[in-house]
């Protein structure tokens, strides 16, 4: 009853936040009240005396009779912001001048007449804040914001056009930041008359912070904020958005009120960080037994999924919800990115039709409708709708990174960067970006730059083994061996770490799956090793990669419980491999269809693999074994030339050891 | 709306894969292949094969597009008699048809079966060799060249897939899937497994997964349209409406004809809800408004379009707007107005060096100026065009420097006309005429062929060969009025039934007007009025010879009312000329004779048409006449007579020459008088004017009867002298006997005839007449038999004539113009 009943009052107060949406979602899917247990005292004894939260007054004594005195200004500047004439609502509790005077310096010569108006009938600092309710202030000033927020697009330029440098800032927020410095330095100063902050103008002081790239004070702000008020979720968005890594997120949780929300935003974070593992489904899971039909948790563990590499179950879950909520259009981009990687064109296609006739300019549905003309190799249409998402909204995250990968299709790789690295400034956790950005920058050969992004994208995400292969073979190229190796080593070390978080959900990939290594990253290895002078641990990387080819990894050489997860979702996972990058593909056809227990099968890398054996087997004059190698070769009909020529080789020599032995 | 493609074109796509891959059977071929080219290309196939196009299929295309456009009828009507090619027996053609429609099950099944069409196009020699360079199959079968029409279709098509929207594309698919819909149950028949979910298969796999959610999913995809929501947005592109708006509007032009009502009402349901209403609509209503008589919203429907025409064009269309409204002016009456506008008109159309424009506006007013001298007689004092003939020397020398022909054709017929009107050399005028049929003939300028055709039944009327020109009027009706205004068409019906009225075969002429035209080109106002106007001139004509003047003086009434503003000016003289007649037979004389004096005087002002001045000549001539006093006419009518020679309207000449004898009798120079009719009769039988014609045989008898008493008295006068001269005088009495009595024979056959031609006329009045005369002659030959008898008939005929048995029968169906 309690969440239920401040997730009310949230409503009301936050109504201008676009948060209040999702805690009007979670109010109607927590189950009825009445029918629970736990709260049916309570809800028998409320309802006599029941008044609705939302219209229940302020508990602060000071701020209700403050607010009942503003009572009509409240709801004439409340409808002026629902009418989205913001700076007329601002003006309704703090007009400009007096902004204008809060924002004029010590310096009481002021240059404008204005100014010197303000200064001669009372000194600009000394001036003092104006007496106004908490609501009331909070309301004016958050739409001062939005306003500036709203000049800050309407100034900004063409998507990536000439002068769309993403240097326009939003100005209206000087005067909010000052404004509640002082709000904020006159409760800390004079010690109680003021009634205690009740958590908004924290928030409403972090959110500008953020905005001022003043992350630490914003953090503290928001803390605040969360601990005065904790259902605030738009408070904890921010939080979510600060958060920039594990570490920092585990640090942060012990400071935090311990309650549902809490929870819920530690859920959302460690899913928004790419976090997956035991501890995290059960946690969602747990969250889903409190709102069972909440479209918003079964998104975070369709999510989960996704990051977890489990595509086919994510695409379970969002179809699910797809059900549930036909016309919610939140998240759909990453769906349709599943249905992307897993190639089910007809269904993308439904689905983008499904968010066109919804609501065709809606980030969401221009990146879905994006995605589906990228499966199409329609890019130029792909790049049109990506833009037009953009335009809709500048902080469209994986909008800024699929144009980047369309961009890599069109070979505009100047475009692609940019796009990338705008994609980067958005939100640095982006690892695809990062993972794009090295890619882009390998293709132009430059493998310094590529390495220091490919290294940003494997520090985001350490456990999956495709970033530290392009770590690895970056390194390769730049004759770093020692380190490639290590990195490559990484890489198969890494794709087993999916294998352990899977079974958490249960239905999860199918439990006989054979462990199996990825003959390209052993046959790099075992190349590295070989011109490290290293032959023996060649070797045995190179009988490794063709052992792939029937799948009896069992005999591991020196990675422990090397295993890995389907191979055909792990490594074509939508935004890893944009590029064209045709050798590694080609490592993969071969296998396509060979069943997923069975192993690779002959593949270039196996050919390559063998053919390098054989050779090697020619060198120690191990000549049967090289024969044998050699006609294997043959029957494969990879390099049926060279293969031949060896065998006749092989031969010649056997008679020619034959004739020296006699 | 789509810009182009609709689930109709998606069909035809697939009929021309269906084509392409060998599936129609050989006997279907050229159905197919008809069908296709049909909708795809702009021309009619259809009307120019079949030998006898009729008016009523003039819209049959319209139908069929917009019929394929609204449902998938059209391709079942087509397929299913054929069995399919290649599969079991017992498939037809729509089964293998649909099997291609139905397989399109998703919005990305769309897709692919876009980017799929480019297979049936022949290989450029580029991909050619890129394919045989990539060790390709090289494609084999039935190929489209990539710019015959079916290939230029195809990849029309595909561009135009290419460059939709994305939600444009899922309007197409959406559009599609309804398109599809009616087959449904056909289809199931066919294919059982198909379920309630099968239009998209990707709802259909996903059902299971979704349970009851998937109809949620679905309406939220497809909208209302699966509820049965009649939303009724047909499926229809710009490319189509505006082709059918393009279609109508020539038909209007080119025909002068309206559309009709149903076709009307299917285009309107289509245009309904379609968020783009091109411009052209606007024309097209207005066309239909001007047509329909609907003045007030002519001018508003042409205001509308010019406002929204004038964003995309330059201002230099605002001449063309003043035209058009001149022309709607002109045509509602207003012509005053019209004047002013056409005069603004020329002169920017001279500020903008618009010759076509310049030149068309010139030969507009100048003809506008022959019709109505009133209003222009100010201008041609001080104004450039001066006077008629100039005008038009000038446009037929500017067409020729401009090449344009249909102008110059159209100068030189009006110059034809000219010429005659003023009653100058025929050879001339038949040079224009030659010139004129030249140039059409050869440029085959169809819509010209009407006016030429009019102008040369006009010569060979004024000429007096009347089968000529009823020959050149047939001529033209069996053979080019399919393809010619039908403005002309009813003008070559109204002088055939003209004509046929003059012979005294009414019925005839009220069949050939009731007949001959197609009621549904009626409907537009002007011709309407036109036919009306000509029913009730033959029905008055019919009505005055009858004697049945209070019907006649009723219509009269009505026809005067009409105004000679609005009416061509011949018809409006004939209308007056009726109206004389009336007056006259009323024995009103002095209103008659007011009225032709005002004519007479308006007309030598105006320099109106000469065989018009000539024929209020004999008029006024004829009324003397009847006053009693033909000698008083005398004058006139020899004016009237070398007038008519020197322009030799003949059949004018020979009514002329029959008041000359009339009056000759009168002044009792009988000889004389037999002479002149004699030597005019059988040519004045030629021009097939019954009543004419029996006026001369009147006049005929009247002199025999008067040379058979200057006979008589020469006998008298011999008796007398003779009783001293003996026997030879006697002889000479008795052959002077003779003599009179071969004269009443022969004024006695002339009388016959006479009576025989009145009664063709069915002309009350003149056969009591007659039958009086010869009731008469036969007393005097003493005959008292046949005397009675006429006598009984005459008697007859005077009852019948006043108890009005003919007002009672036929004002049931007296024409109201």
């Amino acid at each position: 009853m309690g969440a239920r009943n401040c997730t009310c009052r949230l409503y009301t107060t936050l109504a201008a936040i676009g948060a209040a949406c999702r805690a009007a979602e979670l109010l109607d899917s927590v189950p009825d009240p009445v029918l629970s247990d736990l709260d049916q005292k309570e809800a028998v004894a409320g309802l006599q005396g029941y008044q609705h939260p939302a219209l229940s007054a302020n508990p602060d004594p000071v701020e209700a009779e403050l607010e009942a005195k503003e009572l009509s200004k409240y709801l004439l500047a409340k409808s002026f912001f629902d009418c989205k004439e913001f700076d007329r609502c601002a003006s309704v509790f703090l007009p400009d001048s007096l902004l204008s005077g809060l924002l004029s310096t010590k310096a009481t010569d002021a240059t404008t007449p204005k100014g010197k108006a303000k200064a001669s009938s009372a000194p600009p600092f000394e001036q003092a804040l104006p007496s106004l309710s908490q609501k009331s202030l909070f309301l004016a000033l958050y739409a001062k914001v939005i306003s500036g927020e709203k000049k800050k697009n309407e100034e900004s330029e063409m998507i990536m056009g000439p002068q769309d440098l993403g240097t326009i800032k939003n100005s209206h927020l000087v005067v909010v930041s000052r404004f509640l410095e002082r709000w904020f330095a006159e409760r800390k100063a004079e010690d109680s008359d003021l009634p205690p902050s009740q958590g908004f103008l924290e928030y409403l002081y972090g959110m500008v912070m953020v905005k001022e790239k003043n992350e630490d004070a914003a953090l503290d702000y928001l803390l605040n904020s969360v601990h005065l008020f904790p259902w605030n979720w738009g408070a904890w968005l921010e939080l979510t958005n600060l958060i920039s890594g594990v570490e920092q997120l585990n640090k942060i949780t012990p400071v935090l009120p311990q309650n549902i929300m809490s929870f819920i935003f530690y859920a959302n974070t460690a899913v928004n960080l790419y976090q997956q593992g035991q501890d995290l489904a059960a946690s969602v899971n747990d969250l889903l037994k409190l709102f069972p039909t909440s479209s918003f948790i079964l998104t975070c563990r369709a999510l989960l999924n996704y990051h977890s590499k489990d595509l086919y179950t994510a695409e379970q879950n969002f179809s699910n919800l797809l059900a549930l909520h036909p016309h919610r259009l939140d998240s759909l981009d990453h769906y349709s990115n599943i249905l992307y990687v897993l190639n089910m064109r007809p269904k993308l296609a439904f689905l983008a039709h499904l968010c066109s006739s919804i609501d065709k300019f809606r980030p969401e549905s221009c990146v879905v409708i994006g995605n589906y003309y990228s499966l199409l190799s329609l890019h130029e249409k792909a790049v049109q709708y990506f833009r037009r998402a953009l335009t809709l909204d500048r902080s469209c995250l994986s909008a800024w990174t699929l144009m980047g990968h369309e961009y890599v299709e069109l070979k505009n790789t100047h475009a692609a960067i940019e796009s990338y690295r705008r994609a980067v400034d958005v939100n640095r956790r982006d690892y695809r970006a990062w993972y794009g950005l090295g890619q882009t920058y390998e293709v132009l050969e430059m493998n310094a730059y590529a390495l220091y992004y490919y290294k940003k994208a494997a520090g985001l995400r350490p456990w999956d083994g495709k970033m530290w292969q392009a770590v690895g073979s970056c390194l390769q190229k730049m004759g770093k061996d020692r380190d490639g190796i290590k990195a490559l080593k990484r890489a198969l070390l890494a794709d087993s770490y999916y294998d352990s978080t899977l079974s958490s959900f249960g239905s999860a990939g199918p439990a006989d799956r054979m462990a199996q290594m990825d003959p390209e990253v052993l046959l790099q290895i075992a190349f590295m090793y070989d011109r490290l002078g290293e032959v023996e641990e060649a070797r045995a990387y190179m009988e490794l990669c063709v052992a792939q080819e029937d799948g009896g990894a069992t005999d591991n050489v020196d990675t422990s419980a090397v295993c890995t997860s389907n191979p055909g979702e792990s490594f074509v996972v939508h935004g890893d491999s944009p590029g064209s990058d045709g050798d590694a593909e080609g490592g993969y056809e071969g296998r396509g269809g060979a069943g997923q227990g069975e192993g690779t099968g002959v593949t270039v890398a196996t050919s390559k693999a063998r053919m390098w054996l054989a050779r090697y087997a020619m060198r120690t004059e191990d000549y049967v074994t090289a024969n044998r190698l050699a006609t294997e070769l043959c029957q494969d009909g990879v390099e049926v030339e060279e293969a031949k020529a060896l065998i006749r080789e092989v031969r010649s020599r056997m008679e020619l050891a034959d004739l020296t032995e006699r | 709306m789509a810009r182009y493609l609709t689930p109709a074109k998606i069909g035809l796509l697939a009929l021309i894969e269906l084509y392409v891959e060998e599936t129609v059977p050989n006997d279907a071929i050229i159905p197919v292949l008809s069908f296709l080219t049909s909708h795809i290309l702009d021309s009619d196939l259809q009307s120019t094969m079949t030998t006898t196009p009729s008016a009523a299929n003039r819209w049959q295309r319209a139908e069929r597009s917009i019929g394929l456009v609204v449902s998938i009828k059209d391709f079942e009507d087509l397929l299913l008699p054929f069995p399919a090619a290649d599969r079991l027996p017992g498939r037809r053609l729509w089964d293998r048809f649909l099997e291609k429609l139905w397989g399109i099950d998703s919005l990305d099944a769309l897709q692919t079966f876009f980017s799929r069409q480019p297979r049936v196009l022949a290989r450029t020699r580029e991909e050619l060799r890129r394919m045989t360079e990539l060790g390709e199959e090289l494609p084999s079968g039935i190929l489209l060249a990539r710019n015959s029409p079916l290939g230029a279709f195809v990849r029309k098509a595909v561009l135009e897939f290419t460059r939709l929207q994305f939600h444009h594309s899922a309007e197409l698919w959406k559009a599609f899937v309804k398109y599809r819909q009616p087959t449904v149950s056909y289809w199931r028949r066919r294919n059982p497994q198909c379920g309630r979910l099968s239009f998209d298969s990707v709802l259909m796999e996903s059902q299971h997964e979704w349970g009851s959610f998937t109809d949620g999913i679905a309406v939220t995809a497809y909208g209302g349209m699966l509820m049965d929501e009649e939303d009724g947005a047909l499926p229809v592109s710009t490319d189509d409406i505006e082709s059918l708006l393009e279609f109508q509007i020539d038909q209007i032009q080119k025909y002068g004809a309206r559309v009709p009502a149903e076709i009307k009402a299917k285009f309107h349901a289509m245009l309904r809800d379609s968020h783009v209403v091109p411009s052209l609509s606007h024309y097209l209503n207005f066309s239909d408004a001007w047509r329909s008589g609907d003045y007030p919203s002519a001018f508003d429907y042409l205001h509308r379009y010019f406002d929204y025409t004038m964003q995309n064009r330059d201002r230099l269309f605002y001449h063309y707007a003043l035209m058009n409204l001149a022309i709607v002016q002109s045509d509602f009456g207003c012509h005053k107005e019209a004047m002013a506008t056409m005069l603004e008109t020329i002169s920017t159309a001279r500020e903008n060096k618009d010759n076509t424009c310049l030149n068309f506006c010139l030969n507009w007013f100048y003809h506008f100026g022959r019709a109505h001298p009133d209003l222009v007689q100010d201008l041609e004092a001080n104004s450039m065009i001066g006077s008629g003939k100039e005008a038009l020397a000038f446009l037929r020398a500017k067409a020729k420097e401009t090449g344009m022909l249909v102008l110059r054709s159209s100068a030189l017929l009006s110059e034809a006309k000219l010429n005659m009107a003023n009653g100058e050399s025929i050879a001339g005028a038949m040079e224009h005429l030659v010139r004129s049929s030249h140039i059409i003939v050869e440029r085959n300028m169809k819509s010209l062929i009407g006016s030429q055709l009019s102008v040369t039944t006009s010569l060979w009327d004024r000429l007096g060969i009347s089968y000529l020109s009823t020959m050149t009027s047939e001529v033209f009706l069996r053979v080019h009025a399919p393809s010619a205004c039908f403005d002309d068409e009813l003008k070559m019906v109204c002088r055939l039934a003209g004509t046929l009225a003059g012979k005294g075969k009414y019925d005839e002429a009220f069949a050939k007007l009731e007949d001959g035209i197609d009621k549904n080109l009626l409907r537009a106002a002007k011709p309407n009025q036109y036919w009306h106007l000509y029913r009730g001139l033959v029905k008055l004509r019919r009505d005055l010879h009858h004697n049945d003047l209070d019907t006649a003086e009723t219509l009269l009434a009505q026809l005067l009312q009409i105004g000679s503003e609005e009416l061509d000016p011949d018809v409006v003289f004939i209308i007056d000329s009726l109206h004389i007649e009336a007056l006259i037979r009323r024995k009103d004389f002095d209103a008659a004779y007011e009225k032709i004096e005002r004519l007479i005087a308006k007309f030598r002002d105006d320099h109106r048409d000469l065989s018009l001045r000539i024929r209020l000549l004999l008029v006024k001539a004829h009324l003397f006449d009847c006053m009693g006093r033909p000698e008083r006419g005398f004058s006139i009518t020899m004016r009237a007579a070398s007038l008519a020679w020197r322009a030799r309207l003949l059949t004018l000449l020979w009514q002329a020459v029959g008041a000359l004898a009339n009056i000759l009798n009168a002044m009792g120079e009988f000889t004389a008088a037999v002479q002149l009719v004699e030597a005019v009769l059988p040519r004045s039988m030629e021009s097939e004017n019954a009543f004419n014609t029996g006026i001369l045989y009147s006049i005929l008898a009247d002199a025999r009867m008067g040379q058979a008493g200057k006979a008589a008295k020469a006998r008298q006068a011999m008796t007398t002298t003779g009783e001293t001269a003996g026997a030879a005088a006697a002889a000479a009495a008795s052959l002077m006997n003779n003599k009179k009595l071969d004269l009443f024979t022969k004024a006695h056959e002339a009388l016959e005839c006479a009576f025989n031609h009145f009664s063709a006329a069915e002309d009350l009045e003149k056969q009591c007449e007659t039958l009086a005369k010869r009731a008469t002659l036969m007393k005097v030959l003493g005959d008292h038999a046949r005397a009675e008898e006429y006598a009984a008939r005459y008697m007859a005929l005077k009852r019948q004539s006043s108890s009005g048995e003919h007002s009672s029968v036929w004002s049931t169906d007296t024409g109201t113009p």
